[in-house]
């Protein structure tokens, strides 16, 4: 029933149905909004590809696997990025060696504690004492990744893994790709082999990424506009179900770390635990995130984490709520 | 052969498309209904760069000389079409189905009939207070200009509300009477329009006239700021109404 009314399914007024019109205006903005950033990853990757030996990669990284988190932390600190941007860049980090487990660490950590979404709740709710909505998000974003990455140093890359994220070689079989078989032959007599290389990396990432945006895109379109969110505003006080409510609502809305706390500073009926689980579980993974995922991890692991990042913000945040 | 030859031509073909749809939208003016102006101009970035890859493509590389698989094989010709059209039919469906503004369907799931306690006015800066405050103390015998969210901002604070009520003002907005409540609204982008939030006032006094839902008005009439239910919910006594055109942004950045 609840279901039903959200998202305006037959039981609701036949008025209020999905309009599919606004589906394709949501759609179509937040690909607009995500390529560039998915086109500077790419080119970031293609970068990264021809300048970075794979030697020295593995010379800046520390030797044992628990450092490479910590590291990876503070390499989400200093070298933000948003969440379309790190994935060509995180798969080209796997294929020149760093340890899968760092740099999934790094994919989740740059977006959840970026200075810029920091600094964005600060001004968001500099009505409703900030500090605290910083400290909290900080902290709770910093704890839940912590959790993830001791869990994803116990995994072998070919359980994360998508055979081709390893290799860097198409792998036809397991390809959701548009790209399996984009077998790039160098023009013979060019004697470009650096720029060849580089606009070989930037098409292939950016073409391979692009599919699972455009698929994830329409998924957030979908809901983001089909689900009525004023259902979840009665429940956005309950000690329980409000932490619950804020990272459904995550989910759904699929907004970038930067940008998110001011929807929700707006929306008066939710609590602070609420508007925390909302903070926390979105930049780590929502509807739109868990199809980009897929395109560098096996669907096994993306569930994986999926449900390891929301159990922990719930947990987290509903330890908060009972708190005196 | 022909198949050989549209693998290659693919991915040039589904870049150079992109790139020509972003262009369009931006010369379109489109893009104002989508994404807020800082993102804009990294659209019209992005579009330049995929031409230029999409050239360079042509120029670095060259058709494989690898032997056909079946057409269904993962990697077959009409696997691999499948795929490309993924990213080359819904963006153009998108840009051509994509209407000018939400649908009051849309509106309602989005908080525009909700509780006047609901939703508070989004802040990014001080910039809207100050806006609110310069059109408070600005000379009371003139009409003020005004946006829809300065009246909001103002129903916030008791003091602004004490120097503005009963003022007169000159507001655009979009029309919007689907639950029975005449409203003035406009939406407020963060990033893009998947994220807008409809921010209204009502409207009293004479509104008559065959207005139809997200049609853009603009209406001069009398700020009012009564309270119901211990909220304070602006509003505006209409003097003149009329139709006008969308403005050229028509989403309100905060």
């Amino acid at each position: 029933m609840f279901f039903a009314a959200a998202f305006d399914l037959p039981s609701a007024p036949a008025s209020a149905g999905i309009a599919w019109p606004d589906v394709a205006l949501s759609f179509f903005a937040i690909v607009l909004e995500g390529a560039p950033f998915l086109l500077l990853g790419a080119i970031v990757s293609g970068l990264v590809d021809v300048f970075l030996p794979a030697n020295t990669i593995k010379n800046w990284l520390p030797k044992s696997k628990t450092q490479g988190i910590f590291a990876a932390l503070g390499a989400g600190l200093i070298f933000p990025l948003c969440e379309c941007g790190a994935m060509p860049i995180v798969q080209r980090l796997i294929r020149k060696g760093v340890p899968p487990a760092v740099a999934t660490t790094y994919m989740l950590a740059a977006p959840a504690l970026n200075p810029l979404a920091m600094f964005s709740t600060y001004l968001a709710f500099r009505n409703q004492d900030p500090w605290l909505m910083i400290v909290l998000r900080f902290g709770f974003s910093l704890a839940v990744l912590i959790f993830l990455g001791f869990w994803l140093i116990k995994l072998r890359p070919d359980q994360m893994l998508r055979a081709e994220t390893i290799t860097g070689s198409p792998r036809p079989a397991q390809e959701l790709s548009p790209n399996p078989g984009l077998v790039l032959t160098p023009r013979p007599g060019l004697s470009l082999g650096g720029l060849q290389q580089f606009t070989g990396a930037v098409i292939r990432d950016f073409t391979g990424v692009l599919l699972f945006l455009v698929i994830g895109a329409a998924a957030a379109a979908l809901f983001s506009t089909g689900f009525n969110r004023n259902l979840l505003a009665p429940i956005g006080h309950d000690p329980f179900l409000g932490p619950l409510a804020g990272i459904l609502l995550a989910q759904l809305l699929c907004l970038c770390s930067t940008t998110d706390a001011f929807i929700i500073a707006a929306f008066v009926p939710f609590s602070i635990p609420a508007k925390i689980a909302f903070l926390v579980a979105g930049p780590l993974i929502d509807l739109k995130l868990y199809w980009l995922y897929r395109s560098a991890f096996q669907p096994r692991f993306v569930h994986g984490l999926w449900i390891r990042a929301l159990a922990a913000t719930f947990l987290l945040t509903l330890l908060y709520s009972m708190h005196p | 052969m022909i198949g050989r030859q549209f693998s290659f031509f693919a991915p040039a073909l589904v870049m150079s498309a992109w790139a020509t749809v972003m262009l369009h939208t931006i010369a379109s003016g489109h893009i104002n209904r989508l994404l807020s102006p800082m993102f804009r101009s990294y659209v019209l970035g992005a579009a330049i760069l995929l031409m230029v890859l999409s050239a360079l493509y042509l120029f670095l590389y060259e058709p494989s000389a690898e032997t056909p698989k079946p057409a269904l094989a993962p990697t077959g010709r009409l696997r691999q079409l499948g795929r490309w059209m993924m990213l080359l039919i819904p963006v153009i469906a998108a840009s051509v189905l994509s209407p000018a503004a939400f649908s009051s369907s849309t509106l309602e799931k989005r908080g525009l009939d909700a509780a006047p306690a609901s939703y508070q006015m989004p802040t990014w800066s001080t910039t809207g207070q100050t806006d609110a405050k310069a059109v408070v103390d600005s000379d009371p015998n003139q009409l003020a200009p005004v946006e829809v969210t300065d009246l909001i901002t103002i129903s916030k604070s008791p003091s602004l509300i004490k120097g503005f009520d009963g003022r007169k003002v000159h507001v655009v907005g979009l029309f919007n009477n689907s639950s029975g409540n005449l409203k003035l609204y406009r939406m407020i982008m963060w990033c893009c329009a998947a994220d807008a939030q409809p921010m209204s006032i009502a409207l009293t006094g004479n509104t008559t006239g065959d207005w139809k839902n997200e049609q853009w008005l603009e209406i001069v009439g009398t700020a009012r700021f009564p309270s119901t239910l211990g909220h304070v919910v602006p509003q505006v006594e209409v003097e003149s109404i009329k139709a006008t055109q969308e403005p050229d942004e028509p989403f309100l950045s905060p």
